[in-house]
């Protein structure tokens, strides 16, 4: 337990997130993409699979991330991705973590 | 390459991507296949492809023209396509609710970025060839993604849709020109504005198009219906008797008061017949019940809008806004004439009625429209077999030597009545064609618009501060 915890890096403050996207640039880690809804946190790669748009430019719609430029939606937690461009993955979401001090996520793979 | 003044295109400088919009010429040689004097119109302006051309540029090229009605696209995003002239645009609501207009053309390779006729809450327009997506407010929000990103030379923020040059509502219908020099919309319209609230504004809750749209296309020129409801009654006599015994189980009937009722007005090309009947349009949809609703309303509606106007509403009376766009007052049937060459037109046909009208009453006027003046209805195939057979015969040569006769009511000026715009007695009557046609002319004579507004067409009152001026 106190390895896993200690792996999570610190992403923002909680007063950050919104109901928008929020972009964050952390040293070392792709540019990461911020949201919050129903009081559930996600994090995920700010880049859509499909291509190099960024996905804070975008926004959250029934649940789903959409893509600005093409209009791919991924479920926000599953990621799993509706009315995307032929052959767009599946967006990855990172496990996260509310503390008092902030948005922790683990930035896996 | 292209028409900028600073465009010098050296090689590796980023291209200049913005709108073109083209410039009028002057065509005094069709001009003059218009002859006031002579009260004739030469057959070549309804076959020439060159004057078609000329057209495009001088007409649908400057005017304002019908794209909407504000109550088509309520909500941001909502859009739909029609055309300007040949060029097609997309109408799309914008996130702080103004309305904007494209065309519907990549500025890639050119391609449609929009293939539906109209939709709802659209996020943005992306090209089916190589995946530009354009937002709606037709800016480039990105390309396929992988490619552009790496060009430092490609400039994203400078590339976009062309959007129309001005675009502007007058009481929910929704006009856009090509033209940046144009006049405000209600300038271009003149004091015709008093004659479009007849049907724009007789009721304070405004007005909305229902039940979509009818598409047909007519082998005719776009000039032929468009005259025709400028100010041609004289016809519904003799094409439209048998249609209008089945519905009515009479003939066409302009009233008692005819004579000292009936007339025709025209403010730069656009124009109407009337003959104040009050209901003489309504009961040719069919429906009792729509003639009672309309005398129903003469009182509000006369307090509204004065007496003439309101015995307007349902009377026997047609309109056109130069160059294409027309109305039947009464009929409530809203069109535009597509140009597609000078043999063809599309014909998209609405139904206009006030929003604070019962349920069933708009019922009635949407069923009316649908079978009198819908591809199918008893009115428009009487019409359109007309259209396409004056257009037709001018294949023969010999034919289309011959003059046409535009001189029904000539000498029937009236100046005597207290109403807007140039007044002719009696609503059967060329004088409006002849001052369409004089319109056509002054657009293939003039580049300018400072002449477009004060020609021959130009409102009295326009014309005696012209004179003064002089």
């Amino acid at each position: 337990m106190m390895a896993d915890a200690l792996d999570m890096v610190r992403i923002c403050d909680l007063s950050e997130i919104g109901e928008e996207i929020l972009k964050v640039s952390l040293e070392g880690h792709k540019p990461l993409g911020v949201t919050c809804l129903d009081g559930i946190y996600y994090v995920f790669p700010d880049t859509c699979p499909h291509a190099n748009e960024s996905l804070s430019k975008g926004w959250i719609e029934d649940g789903r991330v959409v893509c600005p430029v093409h209009f791919a939606e991924f479920e926000l937690g599953n990621g799993a991705v509706h009315n995307g461009p032929s052959g767009c993955a599946r967006l990855t979401f990172y496990e996260c973590e509310a503390r008092i001090d902030g948005l922790y996520a683990r930035l896996t793979s | 390459m292209c028409e900028h003044d600073q465009c010098t295109s050296h090689a590796g400088q980023k291209p200049d991507m913005r709108p073109v919009y083209p410039k009028a010429g002057s065509y005094p040689h069709f001009a003059k296949l218009v002859d006031t004097q002579k009260a004739q119109v030469d057959r070549k302006v309804f076959h020439d492809q060159e004057i078609y051309e000329a057209e495009l540029r001088q007409i649908f090229g400057r005017a304002w023209l019908f794209l909407a009605h504000e109550s088509q696209i309520p909500e941001p995003g909502d859009f739909l396509r029609t055309y300007m002239g040949e060029d097609n645009v997309i109408v799309v609501r914008q996130r702080d609710r103004s309305v904007n207009a494209f065309l519907n053309s990549c500025p890639h390779r050119g391609n449609r970025v929009c293939m539906v006729d109209a939709g709802k809450k659209a996020r943005g327009f992306i090209c089916n060839y190589h995946g530009w997506s354009f937002g709606i407010d037709g800016g480039l929000r990105g390309t396929d993604g992988k490619v552009y990103d790496s060009d430092a030379t490609f400039d994203k923020g400078s590339i976009g849709l062309t959007p129309v040059a001005q675009i502007a509502s007058y009481k929910g219908l929704i006009f856009a020109t090509f033209d940046p020099d144009a006049p405000s919309l209600e300038e271009f319209l003149g004091d015709f504005t008093w004659y479009l609230d007849v049907m724009l504004d007789n009721d304070e809750g405004g007005t909305e198009f229902i039940g979509g749209a009818i598409k047909s296309v007519i082998d005719c020129n776009w000039k032929f219906p468009a005259e025709n409801f400028v100010g041609d009654i004289l016809h519904a006599f003799w094409t439209h008797q048998s249609g209008a015994q089945a519905i009515l189980g009479g003939g066409v009937d302009l009233g008692a008061r005819y004579d000292e009722l009936a007339f025709q007005a025209s403010v730069y090309g656009h124009g109407i017949e009337t003959n104040l009947d009050k209901v003489g349009n309504t009961r040719t949809l069919g429906y009792p019940e729509l003639v009672d609703y309309v005398f129903s309303r003469q009182k509000a509606m006369a307090d509204r809008l004065g007496e003439v106007r309101a015995r307007m509403v349902g009377a026997v009376s047609s309109a056109t806004v130069f160059p294409n766009f027309s109305f039947l007052p009464g009929q409530a049937t809203f069109r535009v004439w597509h140009p597609r060459g000078p043999d063809k037109i599309e014909l998209v046909v609405w139904t206009l009625v006030n929003k604070n009208m019962p349920e069933h009453i708009k019922e009635l006027y949407r069923k009316g429209v649908m079978m009198t003046f819908s591809p199918a209805g008893v009115f428009e195939m009487d019409d359109g077999e007309n259209w396409e057979y004056s257009t037709r015969v001018n294949q023969g040569f010999v034919t289309r030597q011959q003059p046409l006769h535009y001189a029904l009511g000539v000498g029937t000026r009236d100046d005597s009545r207290d109403l807007p715009g140039i007044i002719h007695k009696g609503s059967l009557n060329d004088a409006n064609q002849r001052l369409f046609y004089t319109r056509w002319a002054e657009f293939m004579r003039f580049d300018n618009w400072h002449d477009l507004q004060n020609g021959e067409t130009a409102p009295p009152q326009r014309m005696a501060q012209r004179q003064a001026a002089e």
